[in-house]
């Protein structure tokens, strides 16, 4: 198992909105106490970032400079980031070598293309004084751009002049402002052309040399121009990256939220699911074959720092989803009218429509965020092996990092089933669960079993705010897990 | 899948007073210029170019088989110059992947048979899936998967990679033991 | 430039089947263009090919998060964005894309225009007949003083497609090891060796032995090692297929002799006398003068000769083809129409049928 970091998707949880992810990839809101994943949870950009130089930008600066970065440009030619390189040429003369200074030019390690292929010259200063390639925007396009928004007053309405949208847009300064102020005023609508030559007659007898002309994608990086060939690319800013964090659909509480700087790994919120859910992983399973009961060691990890308790109950033990509200402000409607699709056939049944409406609409704008909450949707899981559910439940103390550094087995007294703990260390248990194939799995087929565990699960959210005693509860998760092939008959 | 138990033969290997498993069938070049922080495990034929510039390692690194650790260069007007590499706590590199990166940041996970160019930054938190290529002087942004010959980013990591990584690389260095009977 | 200056940019995006095009209103081209794909479950998919409508709805929750989160750096929360779609979109597409914006993205309106109508706004003309040709099909509307003329639409599966398959035909006759060769080595092919011949070339190399002098023939490489030969008949006869007549009797410029079959008497003069070609397979080179001498050739025809017309104008777009429906959403979206024609969040609910009304 090379990829023992990438793929460890072996065991999969069900999310509340039905999806399956792995626990590496859930999020579990505190406030809630429900699972959330990428897809149930809310996006906003938190930072932006150049992904090569890791420097920040600020929102504002980040909108007016496009979302490119000023230093960094990539390869018009590969797409890879262009590396700024020192010009090596040696002055003839040592009064020579005082007088210039070092010159510097982009080249590409990837694919050797370099800024000198297209004649830039090379450049005094290593960053920033990049020029910029010349606006090909036809003015005749601005001006009818220009006309359009005038006819509706768009200029007046966000306070923009003329000047500084020429500015804007890099019109050259020196056309005498006049000229564009008649242009607004008077609409030249395109005319059509009846000759049409854009047929090059040197096609037919010219060779190509394929290097010469850009491929699609080379064309498409600088949309504005689309250039056919190589001497007309340029180099392209390199697109900034951005820092998410991550909202609940359901109370608007952050699940994650990361730290401003690019380098930082660090969370300032971090509601992640491995920090809040027992953690399985498979250890073994014996060879499956349909109808043969196998044993199955599993394990089981609590990260919390408070003690759990697991038990075990079948895959299709329903689950029922707590209304956000209670616990928090209790500013929340119900789910099920302010949502968009049920609501929508509510409303032809009863025959008041309008005053319902109304009530939906007040309803709507007072739970904004629960009208965008989620459907939950069924498990997209098929189950073709029966799992023998344990009575008993087992005990798994808090995690201790100090433990870590212990190499001894310590010493627990705490009564277990034998026949269900196989063996425990600090916060980790191996649980050895009973697994029969169905009768109808065919050989080769891949197994997946499934249960619900119920752990216990200690919510300090609301002792710190109130004095309380930390709450305890149950929490169920529907687990899948994928057990591999089925082998046939010895 | 739980990691199982990885045995060496104990007259293979030398583990010193900080935790080190270093095996004796590697070349470490210029070994006074390489600094193991600790629990670093360094497998069969690896080789740490130390004699060109100074190579450090955070704790708990896995440098497996065939693995090629070797400080980047730099050409200049005048010659060639080599830069020491640093790497980070918890870091994993594959089998047979030659790296010539310039920082490796934590948690840093290089698959098997990976081509690391010369002055790369890998930053905290990033995964080079196996048989990935890096272009000299990429630098790879925390959290950022990259794949591909050339390599180029192919999605993203869990918050948690940190702690995937942390628990990974203790739980290799657990695993990894001598022959509880030697022949 | 101070900050302030920079007023709230609109997201303005034309989802293609190939292509799509992004960028924000009033800036004079898209941001970027990229490929209309989906990378979901480690493995790419063409967003264009969903099974069924849940298939689409997380294909394009996938779809816009990269462009919120990887194009636009913006939180998609409480903003407007404009689309620019096709008037034959299917509904089903249009429904899910509604779904997706309005409830999992929570944008504050959407502001949908006909990619037809729009793509007028740059040359500041509100009568012309538009032709659209993508990459599953050429749709041909006339638009007419501001109003699409849906009834006289035409529509015909010619497109990149067809001339990629059709081109991959041609490389399999002349060489051997030229099968399965992908989409996008076809189309960079198509892209950089092909070109639109003249009529009368065309006509020689129907017949057995062409009368005419071939032009050069390139070696293109494929993965490194082997090369095909593109030879001239190829490189001419690649976008033949969108003028050759099918079964019954249809290509590309009878679809525009029909739409205009199709108008008031009145205005079938003008709208001949003002051609728009939009979509990136019109970007060929010599695209445009062999549609005019087609037409002109076709006109002549006895199904048409009462059109009686004698003289077809193109205009020529300010932009690249490839882009202009983008363009004309862009201005449109830059204007008044933004907050009173685009279709608000919170009158959904209201209306059933949100997504009827429209410019």
């Amino acid at each position: 198992m090379s990829a023992g970091i990438i793929d460890i998707d072996y065991v999969k949880y069900a999310c509340t909105c039905g999806l399956l992810k792995t626990l590496q990839q859930l999020y579990f809101c505190r406030y809630c106490s429900e699972l959330r994943c990428s897809f149930c949870v809310s996006h906003e950009v938190d930072s932006h970032f150049c992904g090569k130089c890791c420097e920040n930008l600020p929102s504002p600066e980040a909108r007016v400079k496009k979302n490119r970065c000023v230093n960094c440009f990539i390869c018009p030619s590969c797409h890879h980031e262009l590396s700024t390189r020192i010009a090596s040429k040696q002055p003839a003369t040592p009064e020579e070598a005082k007088a210039t200074k070092r010159t510097y030019y982009l080249s590409c390690l990837c694919c050797r293309w370099s800024s000198r292929d297209i004649g830039l010259p090379d450049q005094t200063s290593a960053t920033g004084s990049w020029p910029k390639r010349k606006t090909f925007m036809q003015d005749k396009e601005f001006f009818k751009r220009k006309q359009k928004e005038k006819i509706i007053s768009y200029t007046d309405k966000t306070g923009i002049t003329a000047a500084s949208l020429r500015k804007r847009i890099g019109l050259p300064e020196d056309k005498p402002i006049l000229k564009l102020k008649n242009a607004v005023k008077m609409v030249t609508p395109s005319i059509a052309q009846e000759d049409i030559d854009d047929f090059d007659e040197e096609v037919l007898t010219k060779s190509i040399n394929l290097l010469e002309i850009t491929s699609i994608d080379q064309r498409l990086l600088q949309p504005d121009v689309q250039p056919v060939e190589m001497n007309m690319i340029f180099p392209v800013q390199k697109m900034l990256s951005i820092k998410r964090s991550l909202r609940c659909r359901s109370c608007e509480h952050n699940v994650s939220k990361p730290e401003y700087n690019p380098n930082s790994i660090k969370f300032k919120i971090q509601l992640f699911a491995f920090y809040h859910i027992p953690e399985i992983r498979i250890v073994t399973v014996q060879p499956l074959r349909a109808g043969v009961p196998a044993e199955l060691l599993i394990k089981f990890t609590n990260p919390t720092q408070h003690q759990t308790t697991i038990s075990f109950l079948p895959f299709d033990t329903p689950i029922e989803i707590k209304e956000s509200t209670a616990e928090v402000g209790g500013s929340k409607g119900e789910d099920d009218t302010s949502d968009l699709d049920k609501s929508l056939p509510l409303m032809k049944v009863i025959p008041s429509g309008a005053k319902v409406m109304a009530l939906v609409d007040s309803h709507l704008n007072m739970s904004r965020s629960s009208a965008r909450m989620v459907t939950p949707r069924p498990l997209d899981v098929s189950i073709n092996c029966d799992v023998e559910i344990p009575s008993s439940t087992f005990i798994l103390p808090p995690r201790d990092d100090a433990a870590e550094y212990d190499d001894f087995n310590e010493a627990h007294n705490i009564q277990d089933d034998k026949k269900l703990v196989i063996w425990r260390k600090s916060n980790k248990a191996f649980i050895k669960l009973i697994v029969t194939p169905k009768e109808d799995t065919s050989i080769g087929t891949v197994i997946t079993a499934g249960f619900t565990m119920s752990h216990l699960y200690t919510n300090t959210i609301t002792s710190v705010a109130e004095n309380k005693k930390p709450q305890k509860f149950n929490h169920n998760i529907k687990l899948i897990l994928d057990l591999g092939k089925s082998v046939g008959s010895e | 899948m739980e990691l199982q138990d990885v045995y060496y033969d104990k007259s293979d290997y030398v583990e010193t007073a900080s935790g080190n498993k270093v095996c004796r069938r590697t070349v470490l070049c210029g070994s006074q210029n390489i600094i193991l922080q600790g629990k670093v495990i360094v497998q069969a034929e690896a080789i740490i170019r130390g004699d060109l510039a100074n190579v450090r390692t955070g704790r708990y690194c896995i440098i497996s088989k065939e693995a090629v650790i070797r400080p980047p260069y730099k050409k200049f007007s005048k010659g060639v110059a080599f830069f020491p590499l640093n790497m980070g706590d918890h870091v994993y590199i594959g089998e047979k992947s030659v790296v010539s990166a310039a920082v490796i940041g934590n948690y840093v996970y290089i698959g098997k048979n990976c081509v690391i160019g010369r002055r790369c930054e890998l930053k905290d938190c990033c995964v080079i899936e196996d048989n990935t290529i890096l272009s000299p002087e990429t630098v790879v942004p925390p959290f950022s998967r990259y794949g591909g010959s050339p390599g180029v980013q192919v999605g993203n990591l869990p918050e948690v990679q940190a702690d995937i990584m942390v628990d990974y690389t203790r739980s290799y260095y657990q695993h990894f033991q001598p022959h509880k009977n030697p022949l | 430039m101070p900050l302030y200056e920079v007023e709230k940019s609109v997201i303005v995006l034309d989802i293609g089947t190939s292509f799509t095009k992004f960028g924000f209103t009033s800036e004079p081209a898209p941001r970027s263009i990229y490929r209309t794909q989906v990378k979901s479950k480690g493995q790419i998919r063409e967003l264009w090919d969903y099974r069924d409508a849940q298939d689409l709805y997380d294909m394009l929750v996938d779809f816009f998060h990269d462009i919120y989160f990887k194009y636009a750096l913006n939180s998609p929360k409480d903003k407007p964005i404009v689309i620019v779609e096709s008037l034959l979109c299917p509904i089903i597409f249009r429904e899910t894309l509604a779904k997706v914006l309005y409830k999992h993205y929570g944008v504050s309106s959407i502001l949908l225009l006909s990619s037809h109508l729009v793509s007028l706004a740059p040359l500041a003309i509100d009568t012309a007949l538009v032709l659209d040709v993508g990459y599953k099909e050429a749709v041909c509307i006339p638009v007419c003083y501001g109003m699409p003329m849906i009834h006289a639409w035409q529509a015909l599966n010619l497109g990149s497609q067809t001339i990629h398959k059709h081109l991959q035909m041609l490389l399999n006759e002349k060489n051997s090891g030229a099968q399965n060769l992908s989409e996008m080595t076809l189309e960079d092919i198509k892209v950089r060796c092909c070109f639109v011949t003249k009529k009368s070339r065309a006509q020689q190399l129907q017949t057995l032995k062409p009368q005419i002098e071939m032009c050069p023939e390139i070696k293109y490489p494929v993965k490194g090692s082997t090369t095909i030969s593109v030879c001239g008949t190829t490189r001419e006869k690649a976008y033949e297929i969108l003028f050759d007549e099918d079964a019954d009797h249809l290509c590309l410029p009878t679809m525009i002799l029909d739409a205009l079959m199709k108008v008031n008497i009145d205005l079938k003069h003008q709208l001949a006398e003002n051609i728009v070609l939009i979509g990136g397979t019109t970007m060929a080179m010599g695209f445009k003068s062999r549609l005019k001498e087609e037409l002109l050739c076709h006109s002549k025809e006895e199904r048409y000769k009462k059109l009686n017309i004698k003289c077809f104008k193109f205009h020529t777009s300010p932009s690249k083809e490839n882009y202009a429906a983008w363009l004309g959403g862009a201005i449109y979206g830059s204007t008044d129409c933004l907050n009173t024609k685009a279709i608000q969040r919170r009158n959904i609910l209201k209306k059933r049928n949100y997504l009827i009304g429209r410019i």
